[in-house]
């Protein structure tokens, strides 16, 4: 359990994110068009993994369109925004916002990766969704960065995400 | 289990709808400011349940406006719509169509309600979001009407589930 605050308040995860040095869990989640996708779908690229909790909020789609700008000119690194967002409502965002360098995935049918990425908020108004994260995987889904954002409607540092792909 | 279909192929409900005559199974949901509403909360009314996979898809969408627009001439129906949607993503649909007349309700914390009123997909493209439904309650919470739509992609019958709650 990790201690996060939503606008101010304390929140709870389920867990902790994975540890630096470790193997990133597989993950089944699914794609724009429905089908699921695991980690090893990925495999042999740098993967920067950006969890929120909706695209439809402020602060998850800056980040979103942050990223998408940094994968544009990355084509060893794969971003993927990860959330509890329907695949309709990510691919809307996508297309209205013309983001087209990151895949999304969402949690449609189950919250197994939030849990077993220890991202699951317990309490809360979000209660259900995930907190905030960033984490970086190596080519072999080592995990070399990761960041649990203390005030979930803060974004994330990019600078030292982007440091950690390099 | 009920058997149905989506786009033709055959797919399958965890359970049955509640019974016309039996008591609506009380139910946890989240509204657009993230508070969490129970039947309860509408007691003393007759209320309308459209249930559908996704207000970011075609059907759902025009079921959602033509609710609407019978909620605009009604003000006293209650007509909720309840989905797998976030309530971000509820919103962002409500605002960009004014349809502002009926509730939106959403299963963002977990998916008790999909399987107390046996409407979540085993399986298919839609597994872990819901068939198409519509339950109409009187106002002790007595079940009066019941629609499972038997192919997702169809609109419900809008005539007899308004039919059934005046």
């Amino acid at each position: 359990m990790a201690d996060v605050l939503f606008k101010g308040t304390p929140a709870h995860t389920s867990g902790e994110l994975p540890k630096v040095g470790s193997k990133a869990p597989d993950f089944k989640l699914t794609a724009g068009d429905l089908s699921e996708v695991s980690l090893a779908n990925f495999k042999g690229k740098k993967k920067l993994l950006s969890i929120v909790h909706s695209l439809d909020t402020g602060v998850c789609a800056a980040s979103t369109k942050r990223f998408n700008d940094i994968a544009k000119n990355r084509a060893d690194v794969v971003v993927l925004v990860v959330s509890c967002d329907l695949p309709f409502a990510q691919a809307r965002f996508c297309g209205a916002e013309g983001v087209k360098n990151v895949v999304t995935l969402s949690m449609m049918r189950d919250r197994h990766f939030a849990k077993d990425y220890g991202v699951l908020l317990t309490d809360s108004p979000l209660a259900g969704l995930t907190a905030r994260a960033t984490l970086v995987l190596d080519e072999n889904d080592k995990v070399l960065y990761m960041q649990l954002g203390p005030e979930i409607t803060v974004e994330p540092d990019y600078d030292r995400a982007l440091a950690a792909l390099k | 289990m009920t058997n149905i279909t989506h786009r033709g192929n055959p797919v399958h409900t965890i359970g049955e709808l509640p019974a016309v005559g039996s008591r609506a199974p009380d139910f946890r949901l989240t509204d657009a400011n993230l508070h969490d509403v129970s039947l309860a909360d509408f007691r003393g009314k007759k209320k309308l349940l459209n249930i559908f996979p996704s207000i970011d898809t075609p059907t759902c969408a025009l079921s959602t406006r033509k609710f609407n627009e019978y909620a605009a001439k009604h003000p006293n129906a209650v007509i909720i719509m309840v989905s797998a949607d976030l309530p971000f993503a509820q919103q962002h649909f409500c605002s960009v169509e004014n349809t502002h007349n009926v509730k939106t309700l959403s299963m963002m914390r977990d998916r008790n309600f999909a399987k107390d009123y046996g409407v979540l997909l085993l399986d298919g493209l839609y597994q872990g979001i819901t068939a198409r439904a519509i339950v109409v309650i009187d106002e002790n919470d007595k079940v009066v009407y019941t629609e499972l739509v038997p192919e997702i992609r169809q609109e419900p019958n809008y005539d007899k589930a308004l039919a059934a709650l005046k």
